[in-house]
């Protein structure tokens, strides 16, 4: 008998070499014209420049097919909503025409400021999969404008959306339409990244269709089945080739925001065997009484698919093109007790959840350096400090809010330095230009540069995170979501310890105050300024043995100084002639 | 007039010869990277001499070059140096912080590891402006700048950048900046963001700026050395480079603005491909130039070229914020490898075997199957190439493909080198639906215009996928940069971010910017000897709804600007934005964000010639006959099939499919179905049959 298509009434063909290639880049450009078509039309930043978005095609079992090639944290999140929707909704009473919106934490979502757009693809009649769009609008109606970081329940972060119908048929519900945007701080800003966003949609629908009008359904759903296999079989090799045994990292999150002493671990205990991966997170803190949770399925499955993409089929080293859809999650197991900060109980909230999806990653990285030297990077940021800056426009009546997404830096790593001053890991969007930021907001950037620290010494240095400065030209808020203001990033295999972030509110002056990480309506008169300082990533190896070379040019570019030159990594430099001086060198690398 | 059009690729330079008499003259010689100048005398002392033509009666030489390009992709610029404003010494290394590529750890980020301008060579002084009217708030130190200049030259830095944030609302601190690095050091070479490109988006902008410095040194030297050599070899021809975005500079322009040249060298096919295209009557073209290593492909509606938007226009992964035509570039070539990977899977591509080892069945080391070997196996590739100076060993593509594809997949010879050629060009197919669907076009609309060494062999059977009516072949696919060069006009392009919202916008500003802008390009074209006659001036404006982030251009009527001429650019704007995203906002403003002017000198185009008619008997252009497998109802199929030389055609010849082509530098395959038509130039023009 043949084998049937998980969930619809079709057989699974057998599909030729070449199909399958083309299907493959098919379904990869859908979702990249889709992603296309928001970025370009869409009006917040949020979505325009930081690119807080995905995109992709979800079968009807809410298995990822492909994905838009957006901020990582999205791209693993699309199929989880789906079943959330599903979990409220029975494929009989889903209609051609219908759209809904969903943004439930406890229903697949990564957090809840990411509303999710979910268009049903019909095709002669039958529900074959979800056309869908999901992304970070400016202000849902949390407590405070933009972001929540101290609600104490779900309910106090957003409005919360369940698997609503906003079109039912095709016919728009006015009166949800504008309950939603009754209810957010950003209205006109919404109410169009939303029409972008169905126009996103759609516009996946329109060439999924095409693709089935000219393959056929059996074979194209036949495809979708080879490629899932064929991202499981790419992992489970990379993973084969790693030796078995159980691998430990622990790291360090500073607190839930209010228990400010209390400081939040992280344990990812990894163990591979045969072509298996297992992460184990027991022993992490508890779930926390703020905003400060990390949702199991959009968030920590969507951390580890993304380090076990990153770290075992490296995009820089596997030229071809691997799907990150479902057929990843197979090889994987992941447990995280319930009631823990990676899997809380309902009702607790995870608005921000940033910090700790990108300290898991950064565990599960480093617990395998041993085993995978060549693949890792020393202790990167491993953070976000995630920022709302807003305030009421009077003449508008309405506010104004601008989120930045304020990046850290990574590692040393082997053979080369680290990256410096970038989203890490988990996070990739971009940031916006300070000559849009002056135009557009009541603001000014007065500093943004790589963070002046030393750098972390090691064979292969770590990296800078950035200072940023900006001053308030009205009066307003911050809310921020940050971390990794206590623990720095760790070096390796004896490479130093990185630096950790701070946040200081107008810095060099009588007045000067050092914040917490989470800051929650901290409110900025007129010429207040916030300086942030992001984490700089570990050393690699042992700096005694960094060219000499490449310790006078980190002296000459000023990621460290002469004195720290023959400290920390044994290089004598003469002041006079800034050249490195190759015999006095030698003798004090000899002595230590 | 005399004209020589002259393309220095990375392994030939071709040359093309007009004149007022209708003498056409092509020519090619071997690229010498090195110096590149040398070949280009070589083949212009040879086309003169084989025309018996005096130096001085050359009067212009169209030049397009890569020497910019390969600078920046070689990393082997000048050590550039750069001032910028205090408190942002790091924007062009921090950039939109965002990594290339989202699953890597391992990954090198360009502008870390290969600075255009290195953080030791990068001095922040005490100065700033802002928006919306670039007011001053903190005033220029000059000490602060004397004493970077002067360690700079210290340094012996050969280039400097100025790139002060928002000077492109005031630029009078740059400019400063700018006199006394003349002062201090007037050797030195000096770029400035305000005049490179007076636009918002400071990363983008100081990136720009500073690969102009990177790469001015070397390409000013190139440049004037070149003027020199013709001068001292008898030639008084006037010399223009093409530059990105369709037009040419004079020498002097390119020397100041080198970061024009760059991507230039895909420009010159476009040209060509749109001069050949306009004698076969089609109007809707997409290109498909076919390589060794990687395919070019540009969507031509109405033969005009688009523009890539400004935030994708990129150079080694480093941002080159200044207009280029849009061409997308795919890794897959004559030389590109097929491979089962890890996971089992069919790959054809993007490593390629170069030159060397090449082929399999080049016989010079290579044992990975490539496109070329499959084509050879097919019968598509004769077996002597380059006109039997080179043999080939069908042998060695069959062990090849035998090995590492048909064994692996259970396939006979013909089905695994079929799908060796099903995947190459389904990556093509795929391009082009993404550039064509991305602009709002069907690419069933538009004819496939075949060039490079191996576009006229995929081109039927990827038009025939796509639903394309028609395949052109141009007379000289490998001289077609060159037709391209001498059928262009001097270009000039002036821009300034306005940032301003139809709602409320300052109609005299825009009116008074607009005519300096006019200004400029009237004044940059009169010193190219240009007159009123042949000087056009088109007005631009990059707009977007006021709250995106994302600008298209839109054309502006010209003269005072007034409510009517803002009405009529929200028009057109909101069918432009309906036509690519299949909606317009009505009730949303629209923010001009940049204004720009192009002027245009018109230069003379080249006059088609007409080739000789025939009498419809093609028996005499057959040269061979061969076994030939195609592609039938999704299965190989041997066909006995002729093979013509083409230069033997005349106009009115018709070629029934299945035919294979011969030509110096490219092999036409005609598929089965397919009707191949000379028209009374020359050019080819297949009808697709389905």
């Amino acid at each position: 008998m043949a084998k049937m298509i998980e969930g619809l009434n079709i057989p699974r063909v057998e599909v030729d070499p070449v199909t399958l290639q083309v299907l493959g880049g098919s379904f990869k450009m859908i979702a990249q014209e889709m992603g296309m078509v928001l970025y370009r039309m869409s009006y917040s930043s949020i979505i325009r420049e930081s690119e807080d978005i995905g995109a992709g095609i979800v079968d009807i079992n809410g298995r990822q097919l492909c994905e838009s090639e957006s901020t990582p944290m999205h791209v693993g999140s699309i199929g989880g909503n789906v079943k959330g929707i599903l979990t409220r909704w029975k494929l009989e009473d889903i209609h051609e025409g219908d759209i809904f919106i969903h943004n439930h934490p406890y229903y697949g979502t990564s957090h809840s400021p990411d509303l999710h757009i979910c268009l049903p693809i019909f095709y002669k009649g039958q529900l074959i999969s979800f056309s869908c769009v999901q992304a970070h609008l400016l202000d849902n109606g949390s407590h405070t404008p933009g972001m929540d970081v101290f609600a104490r329940d779900i309910y106090a972060e957003t409005r919360i959306y369940y698997a609503l119908k906003i079109y039912e048929e095709g016919k728009r519900n006015d009166q949800l339409w504008r309950m939603i945007l009754d209810n957010v701080r950003t209205p006109s800003m919404n109410e169009n990244d939303l029409k972008a966003m169905i126009a996103s949609a759609r516009h996946g629908i329109k060439r999924f269709t095409e693709l089935l009008d000219k393959y056929g359904i059996e074979t194209v759903f036949s495809a979708i089945e080879d490629w899932m296999d064929y991202s499981e079989r790419m992992l489970r090799n990379a993973i084969a080739k790693v030796p078995d045994g159980t691998y430990y990292a622990e790291g360090y999150l500073d607190n839930d925001g209010i228990n400010l002493d209390k400081m939040l671990k992280v344990c990812t205990t990894t163990t591979i065997k045969g072509d298996t991966v297992t992460i184990d997170l027991t022993g992490s803190a508890d779930e926390v009484y703020t905003a400060f949770n990390a949702s199991f399925e959009g968030t920590t499955m969507t951390s580890i698919s993304y380090i076990m993409h990153a770290l075992f089929l490296d995009d820089d080293i596997y030229h071809q093109y691997i799907p990150q859809n479902d057929g990843m999650r197979r090889p994987v197991t992941v447990i995280a007790p319930k009631g823990c900060i990676f899997n809380p109980n309902f009702p607790r909230a995870s608005f921000s959840r940033f910090n700790q999806a990108n300290l898991l990653a950064d565990c599960v990285m480093r617990s395998l350096a041993d085993v995978m030297p060549d693949r890792v990077s020393a202790g990167t940021s491993a953070h976000i400090h995630f920022v709302s800056y807003n305030g009421f426009n009077k003449d508008k009546g309405e506010y104004w809010v601008y989120l930045e997404v304020d990046e850290g830096s990574y590692g040393g790593r082997c053979g080369k330095d680290a990256i410096d001053s970038c989203d890490a890991l988990v996070a990739n969007t971009r940031n916006v230009p300070i000559e849009e930021i002056e135009w557009h907001y009541p603001l000014r950037v007065e500093r943004y540069e790589l963070n002046p620290e030393l750098v972390a010494p090691g064979k292969w240095r770590g990296g800078l995170g950035i200072i940023r400065e900006t001053r308030f030209l009205q009066e307003g808020t911050v809310t921020c979501e940050g971390d990794r203001h206590i623990e720095a990033p760790k070096g390796l295999f004896g490479g130093a310890d990185g630096h950790s972030a701070s946040l200081t509110k107008n810095p060099g002056s009588a007045d000067a105050v050092s914040l917490q990480a989470k800051l929650s309506d901290e409110e900025f008169g007129v010429n207040d300024v916030l300086q942030i300082r992001t984490p700089c990533g570990g050393g690699y190896g042992n700096p005694f043995e960094r060219d000499p070379e490449l310790v006078l040019g980190d002296v000459l570019d000023d990621f460290t100084t002469i004195e720290d030159a023959k400290k920390s990594y044994g290089v004598v430099i003469d002041p006079a002639s800034m050249t490195v001086d190759a015999a006095a060198t030698e003798a004090l690398r000899a002595s230590k | 007039m005399k004209r020589i059009g002259v393309d220095v690729g990375g392994t030939f330079t071709d040359f093309i010869y007009v004149d007022d008499d209708g003498k056409i003259e092509v020519y090619k010689t071997s690229t010498t990277p090195h110096d590149p100048s040398i070949g280009m005398m070589e083949g212009i002392n040879a086309i003169c001499d084989k025309l018996n033509i005096k130096h001085n009666e050359i009067q212009e030489i169209f030049h397009g070059t890569t020497i910019a390009t390969n600078m920046v992709l070689e990393h082997k610029g000048a050590r550039a140096g750069m001032i910028t404003t205090k408190g942002y010494r790091d924007i062009i290394h921090i950039a939109r912080h965002k990594r290339p590529t989202n699953f890597s750890i391992v990954e090198d980020i360009p502008w870390q590891k290969y600075p255009v301008c290195q953080r030791r060579d990068r001095y922040a002084v005490s100065e700033r402006v802002t928006a919306p009217d670039g007011a001053e708030l903190i005033p220029l130190n000059e000490d602060e700048v004397r004493a970077a200049v002067r360690k700079m030259k210290a340094e012996k830095v050969e280039a400097i950048a100025v790139c002060f944030l928002f000077s492109f609302l005031n630029p009078a601190h740059e400019q400063r900046v700018k006199e006394i690095i003349k002062e201090e050091y007037p050797e030195v070479y000096i770029s400035v963001s305000s005049e490179v490109l007076p636009q918002f988006r400071e990363y983008e902008r100081f990136t720009t700026t500073g690969l102009n410095a990177y790469i001015g040194p070397t390409t000013a030297r190139y440049i004037k050395q070149l003027e020199m050599t013709l001068k001292e070899q008898g030639y008084t021809a006037k010399v223009h480079l093409m530059q990105s975005f369709g037009g040419v500079a004079s020498a002097k322009a390119a020397r100041k603005k080198p970061v024009n040249l760059l991507l230039s060298g895909p420009v010159g096919g476009v040209l060509g491909a749109i001069w050949t295209t306009k004698l076969t009557g089609i109007n809707n073209v997409i290109t498909l130039d076919i390589g060794g290593t990687s395919a070019d492909i540009s969507v031509l509606a109405d033969l005009k070229p688009s523009m890539k938007h400004l935030l994708d226009t990129k150079v080694g992964g480093y941002s080159a914020m200044v207009p280029m035509i849009d061409v997308g570039t795919i890794g897959a070539g004559g030389g590109s490898i097929a491979y089962i990977d890890e996971g089992g899977f069919f790959r054809v591509g993007p490593q390629s075997a170069g030159a060397v080892p090449g082929p399999a069945c080049y016989d010079r080391g290579g044992t990975e199957p490539t496109v070329s070997d499959a084509n050879i196996i097919l019968g598509r590739l004769g077996r002597k190439l380059l006109g039997g100076r080179m043999t080939i060993r069908p042998e060695l593509a069959e062990k090849a493909i035998m090995d590492k594809v048909g064994s692996p997949l259970g396939q006979d010879l013909y089905e695994a080198a079929q799908g060796i050629i099903d995947v190459m060009n389904n990556n093509m197919i795929q391009e082009i639906e993404k550039e064509s669907v991305r602009r709002g076009f069907d690419p069933r609309e538009f004819a496939l215009f075949a060039c490079g060494g191996a576009g006229s062999l995929h081109a039927c059977s990827v038009a025939r996928e796509l639903g394309m009516k028609n395949v052109i072949v141009p007379l000289n696919p490998g001289a077609l940069c060159a037709v391209g060069l001498v059928n262009t006009d001097l270009m000039y392009d002036f821009s300034k971010t306005e940032m301003q919202l139809s709602t409320n916008a300052n109609l005299e500003g825009l009116s008074n910017d607009f005519a300096a802008l006019e200004k400029k390009a009237y004044e940059r074209l009169t010193e190219d000897n240009m007159t009123d006659d042949n000087i056009v001036i088109q007005r631009v404006a990059d707009c977007r709804y006021e709250g995106q982030g994302y600008e298209m251009r839109v054309p502006i009527i010209g003269g005072d600007v007034t409510d009517e001429t803002i009405e009529k650019l929200k028009d057109s704007f909101h069918e432009i934005h309906k036509k690519q995203f299949g909606r317009a906002f009505r009730d949303v403003a629209v923010e001009i964000v940049n204004i720009r002017v192009i002027g245009t000198g018109a230069i003379e185009n080249l006059e088609p010639i007409e080739i000789e008619k025939g009498n419809g008997d093609i028996s005499a252009a057959v040269i061979d006959e061969r076994q030939v497998t195609f592609k039938v109802d999704g299965k190989p199929k041997h066909m006995t099939t002729k093979v013509y030389d083409r230069t033997k055609f005349k106009a009115g010849d018709v070629i029934p499919g299945p035919a294979i082509i011969n030509q110096m530098d490219t092999t036409i395959v005609i598929e089965p179905d397919c009707v191949g038509n000379v028209n009374d130039y020359g050019v080819i023009v297949i009808d697709i049959n389905d």
